[in-house]
């Protein structure tokens, strides 16, 4: 039998995409369309008090000009998707003259061109009633913080707990022998798909129905979100993801300035396309991290772990997002990583400050979470005086302990967690290298565990998360034997069609060049509520098609062979080929099984005459997958510029489909995350005037920043999802960050307990060492040259 | 983000840019490679109401190697400069100076004019003008003017250009009896550097006989540290040397903060860069052989 | 104000088109917007992530930060042209093996500037360095993309393939 799966198969998608064929929003354009630009607010925090477009209008290519007052008539409050006990509002306003960061959309401007648009937008008179701003989450708590809904009296939109806290955990760090506590910071990003977002709206007075291309993971979740804020039954909005460049996390929910652009085009009758520029990215997509962690590790004499605990301060913008505190609740489950404790827990704050709200992007919370909890571990092994790896071994469960329940609520399912690690421990020496003169090498591990593949509805149910965790998977045998997939996944660069084709490929023992995968459109795609986030599209979707595909493939093996008048058990299949075991020339092609099977002719007794078959997958628990990472660094003393000049990791996703796109799920996750480490930061004036708004000053990482790197797989099964996946898409993203920072940290031992935020950019390096005494400005140090080898003998 | 309206003229001579110039100098754009202007009209952060492109005026893509200087066409392409025999002949540091533009898809464009013009403050060349002494030829309808670097360069994208004037030529002269080095440091090759030095040195038997030292990415626009140059004169090149004029360096200078890092972090780059360049400086009889940036 | 406009000749892939459009369209955009050619890609529009390189008269070049206007009576060159007849190019059959593209948006631009790199005779360490370094991507982590360049400079005729930089 043909072996898809595990096979290296080429990209069915890479030639379209190869020869500019590729079908991205902006590259769709239909008779009669106009282009709408968004009037975004230019002040932090206040009220509009005017909204003037008389001179707009007069300029005979300015279509219309939607108001604020216009919007907030003609649209619903979009109800907010990830819900914390008691959060204090569940539904935001699209619109709202009230003003609560730098880019929040007010109105629309609708033209012949992008151009001639913004020329609109420039005479628009907006006039504000200005408040003051306040931009960082623990000054939104002062007693004399500006508050964004005086009505709450505070600027905390959520808080609560998770796993053990109080007096159920105290007294275990009042008893340990060692506790180290650091306050950690993850820098709030912006996630900068290289496609920005965009759509194209069409409104069909006729027919009533409104139709949407745009860029996004969850066609679905956009569909049934447009409905809902633009007054529309379901049925009347069908939404269209063809190519998308790019998602990351920040395309997974309709966005207010999207519902406004579908509005302009339902007011003017005319198709209207808004495509949003790198600028207005860097402020109205939601952005991520930006969250503060005091945090403490209690361990015995014998260096065992006792408890974690954190007091996460989560600073969620203007509003919560659709997801809300749900990073810090992720962080929060994910904490306690791959190793034992008798107490972990949290405490979580959400609070609401004038800035862009933060929402998902790739390593959603767990990548503060391995940036908290791999600090400490490592600052841990500094203290004692203990080998990271040692340490870290000493601690960490056994093959023989999963299926695990962790204190935060999590059953960890398989695999061997020390095994990665030891394997990647085993590199360590012979990849070392000497520091030389002002460059400091070092090397540094960290390991986690993740949540992926987000599913079970009941568990979404049980923490507040207001969308179904299953999938949907159809596969299809068309008359003429060509194989077709339908999923509501959502292709943007991961390859889930290549490796649902494999999939279903396998299943059915047919080429691939047999199977062509349908995704993105709500009107052909089954309903899939979570679309592609969380690391989910090939376990849960992946999974509702192997088993779509499995009965599918029983059904004409049956079929074959009653055609064959064998018995189903003798029958083989190869290639598209039903021949019976042991008799030559008796055989059937698929086409042939498939042409009389839709003619609903020679069927089998009790056998249905059409050749689909739909999975529901509801997976009865999300897969951890795992890993262990090591970077090796040279930091520049002087300039404090971080090189990584070699990456290691060892990944376990349970059963890998297609290692080619495996790797670079991974190897891409870390150099994301190797930006995080080092170079992005969104930042903001104390006025909450964004002031990194292009890539001049929002540092990507590139080429150079990227070594290339040794990725090798574990493939223990997922047990309790067909086909055995778990999810790949975020694992590297959520641990390169830690694992560059306790390289660093072992390169520079002087400031390893002050290495706390990200990123670790030259100038915040440079800081840290020059605070540290590693400068001497008196030019009277001895900087031969030669005797820097041993990283502690400066001290 | 596309451009606001504005009128395009693109004027086949000299002369004809210069009268367009006369006449919309205030409220016009030189658009020579455009990797600087066109994001800002791109941003509308610069909305002329002329664009006057000079892509068109032959003439203005030439370099002239002469005895003194490398005169080098406004419009010569940064790409030009580091792939031209001659000027790497006459003048390497200008190639390895340009080498850190960007890449070379916008080096392609990228002009040397446009690139002086714009005066950005961590612009590499006008540091290399600084330390040469260079000069930048402008001309207008009534005439023409040589200016020197230090008048030329005003303050952040500002300089001594008049609205009517274009710049024609810019004059890096050549000092034979120095070696000249670039070194920068940046986030990335290509980005603009948080700091950058052009140091030249007349050195024998590893005694310095003369210095000129520029840096650009430390203030409002390139500086000359003359201090600095006058402690380099007569001092024997050196790790003692190299520390004590890094120092001076950094004394010298008094960097803004911004995004990229504080005023101290600048200062500080500028000083390991300026101490890095002096400690790994060729001995006469390697010379050819240039070192790497730091 | 009411934009001025010209009428813009170009040669794309070989094949002359003309245009009347408004002096202030962006290159970029005349290729996609009114010369159907959407292959070329808009990622930031000030020049940095270089997916809308393409080539004029055999540059590369941001196409984003030049004017149609300025390109009147030139020849460019863009990813639509590397196939004509559907049969991937050396190049992109190298991304494809080496998956050095993902979601695809960068790649045309990478295409372009990498065949001007092969046309220029550049070394593939300066491929994979300089060359590279003018764009970005987000998907891959680049390491797929200097794998392909290190095919497809391991196939070229010359001794220019040998150099593999890390």
């Amino acid at each position: 039998m043909n072996r898809l799966v595990g096979a290296r198969v080429a990209r069915i998608n890479d030639p379209r995409l190869l020869t500019g064929r590729g079908t991205y929003v902006d590259d769709i354009s239909l008779p009669g369309m106009l282009h709408a630009v968004m009037v975004r607010a230019s002040i932090a925090h206040g009220r509009v008090t005017r909204f003037d477009a008389t001179e707009a209008l007069a300029d005979e290519d300015v279509h219309a000009v939607i108001t604020p007052e216009q919007a907030m008539a003609r649209t619903h409050e979009l109800p907010l998707v990830w819900l914390a006990p008691e959060q204090r509002h569940t539904r935001v306003p699209v619109a709202t003259d009230e003003v609560r960061y730098v880019g929040q959309p007010l109105g629309v401007v609708v033209a012949d061109t992008r151009a001639s648009a913004e020329d609109a937008l420039d005479v628009i008179d907006v006039g504000y009633d200005e408040l003051d701003a306040v931009v960082d989450a623990e000054a939104a708590l002062a007693d004399d913080a500006p508050l964004l809904y005086p009505e709450w009296g505070t600027n905390v939109v959520a808080s609560y707990d998770i796993g053990d806290t109080g007096e159920e955990i105290e007294p275990v760090f009042a008893g340990a022998a060692r506790v180290v506590e650091r306050r950690l910071h993850v820098q709030r990003l912006a996630v900068n798909p290289i496609e920005p977002r965009g759509l194209v709206a069409q409104w069909d007075a006729g027919t009533e129905a409104l139709t949407v291309w745009i860029s996004t993971q969850v066609s679905h979740h956009i569909r049934d979100h447009l409905a809902i804020v633009l007054g529309l039954r379901a049925d009347q909005v069908r939404v269209i993801a063809r190519d998308v460049g790019g998602g990351f996390g920040c395309k997974e929910h309709l966005y207010a300035d999207e519902a406004l652009a579908c509005l302009a085009a339902m007011t003017t009758g005319r198709p209207v396309k808004w495509i949003e520029d790198r600028g207005e990215h860097f402020g109205a997509t939601f952005h991520a991290r930006d969250v503060v962690h005091r945090a403490r590790l209690a361990l015995d004499e014998d260096g065992r772990f006792l408890a974690i605990h954190s007091d996460i301060l989560g600073n969620c913008g203007a509003h919560a997002s659709n997801v809300g505190t749900g990073p810090f609740r992720i962080s929060s489950i994910m904490l306690p990583g791959p190793y034992r404790f008798e107490r972990a827990g949290t405490t979580i704050r959400g609070v609401v400050t004038t800035t862009t709200p933060t929402g998902a992007m790739r390593g959603f919370g767990m990548q503060e979470a391995s940036w908290v909890r791999e600090r400490l571990v490592d600052e841990a092994a500094r203290e004692l005086g203990v080998d990271p790896v040692e340490l870290r071994l000493r601690n960490m469960l056994e093959p023989g302990d999963l299926p695990y329940d962790t204190r935060t609520y999590q059953r960890y399912d398989s695999g061997d967690y020390p095994e990665a690690l030891r394997r990647v421990g085993a590199e360590i020496e012979k990849r070392s290298r000497p520091s030389e003169g002002r460059i400091r090498r070092g090397i540094g591990v960290a390991t986690h565990v993740e949540f992926t593949g987000l599913g079970p509805s009941k568990t979404q149910q049980l923490v507040g998360f207001h969308l179904g965790g299953f999938e949907t998977g159809v596969v299809r045998v068309e008359p003429d034997g060509s194989v077709l997939v339908s999923s509501g996944v959502v292709g943007m660069g991961q390859g889930i069609e290549t490796t649902l084709a494999q999939l279903a490929a396998e299943q059915l023992h047919v080429p691939m060049s047999a199977v062509r995968v349908r995704l993105g459109d709500t009107a052909t795609a089954p309903y899939s509520a979570s679309g592609s986030i969380a690391s989910r599209s090939m376990v849960v979707g992946g999974g509702a098609v192997v088993r779509a595909g499995a009965r599918l493939h029983e059904r004409l093996v049956r079929i074959a062979a009653h055609r064959l008048e064998a018995d189903p058990g003798d029958i083989e299949v190869e290639e598209g080929v039903f021949s019976v075991k042991g008799v030559p020339g008796s055989s059937l092609t698929l086409a042939e099984v498939a042409e009389r099977a839709w003619l609903g002719w020679n069927l089998p007794p009790g056998e249905r005459a059409d050749l689909e078959e739909k999975d529901v997958h509801d997976p009865e628990n999300v897969s951890y997958s795992y890993a262990a990472h090591a970077a090796a660094v040279a930091v520049d003393l002087d300039t404090g510029q971080v090189r990584v000049e070699d990456y290691w990791l060892v990944h376990d996703a349970g059963t890998v489909v297609n290692p080619m796109i495996a790797d670079g799920q991974v190897v891409g996750g870390v150099a994301h995350g190797i930006g995080i480490a080092l170079h992005e930061e969104m930042r903001y004036d104390p006025a909450g005037q964004p002031i990194t708004t292009s890539y001049l000053d929002y540092v990507m990482p590139t080429a150079e920043d990227i070594p290339d790197m040794d990725v090798s797989h574990m493939c223990t099964p997922a047990p309790h999802i067909p086909g055995g996946m778990k999810g790949l898409g975020e694992g590297g993203t959520i641990l390169s960050p830690v694992t560059v920072g306790n390289a660093v940290a072992a390169a520079v031992p002087e400031i390893a307990e002050r290495l706390v935020e990200t990123p670790l950019s030259p100038s915040r390096m440079w800081t840290l060492m020059h605070e540290a005494g590693l400068h001497d400005e008196t030019g009277l140090d001895d900087e031969t040259g030669l005797d820097d080898d041993d990283p502690t003998s400066k001290e | 983000m596309k451009p606001a309206v504005f009128s395009y003229l693109d004027p086949r001579t000299v002369e004809e840019a210069l009268d367009a110039l006369g006449e919309h100098g205030d409220d016009a754009s030189v658009l020579a490679g455009g990797q600087s202007l066109v994001p800002l009209l791109n941003m509308r952060l610069a909305r002329p109401e002329v664009v006057i492109d000079i892509n068109r005026v032959p003439g203005l893509d030439a370099s002239r190697v002469e005895a003194a200087a490398v005169r080098v066409g406004a419009l010569v392409r940064a790409a030009t400069v580091e792939k031209d025999p001659a000027l790497a002949d006459a003048l390497p540091v200008l190639a390895d100076a340009v080498r850190h533009i960007a890449h070379p898809q916008i080096r392609n464009r990228t002009t040397i004019g446009g690139n002086v013009a714009h005066a950005d403050p961590s612009s590499e060349l006008p540091a290399v003008l600084a330390a040469l002494d260079g000069a930048v030829v402008l001309r207008s309808a009534g005439g023409e003017r040589t200016v020197g670097w230090e008048e030329f360069f005003v303050s952040v994208f500002t300089t001594a250009r008049e609205p009517e004037e274009l710049v024609t030529e810019v004059v890096f002269p050549v000092r034979p009896e120095l070696e000249f080095r670039w070194t920068e440091f940046a986030r990335h090759h290509g980005d603009f550097p948080v700091a950058g030095v052009c140091l030249g040195l007349d050195v024998e038997d590893g005694v310095v006989r003369a210095a000129r030292l520029a840096a650009t990415g430390v203030g409002d626009r390139p500086v000359r540290l003359r201090e600095a140059e006058a402690a380099l004169s007569g001092a024997a090149l050196g790790a003692e040397t190299a520390r004590a004029v890094g120092e001076l360096a950094r004394r010298a200078v008094d960097p803004p903060s911004d995004v990229h890092g504080s005023g101290d972090f600048r200062r500080a780059v500028l000083a390991t860069l300026v101490r890095r360049t002096i400690d790994t400086w060729p001995d006469r009889s390697q010379r050819g052989q240039r070192g790497t940036a730091a | 104000m009411k934009a001025e406009t010209r009428e813009v000749t170009i040669s794309v892939n070989g094949r002359e088109m003309t245009r009347r459009t408004e002096v202030r369209t962006l290159l970029s955009d005349f290729l996609r917007h009114e010369l159907g050619l959407t292959g070329t890609h808009v990622g930031c529009e000030h020049g940095v992530c270089g997916a809308c390189t393409v080539l004029v008269d055999g540059v590369p070049m941001r196409s984003c930060l030049a004017l149609a206007v300025q390109a009147d009576g030139a020849a460019v060159e863009t990813v639509e042209g590397l196939a004509p007849e559907g049969e991937l190019s050396q190049m992109q059959q190298a991304m494809r093996d080496e998956h050095g593209l993902q979601c695809g948006f960068c790649t045309p631009g990478i295409l372009m500037s990498m065949l001007a790199a092969e046309r220029a005779g550049v070394s593939c360490a300066e491929a994979c360095g300089d060359v590279l370094g003018g764009h970005v991507c987000r998907c891959t982590g680049y390491q797929g993309i200097r794998a392909a360049v290190r095919r497809r400079w391991a196939a070229l005729p010359a001794a220019r393939g040998e150099e593999t930089p890390a």
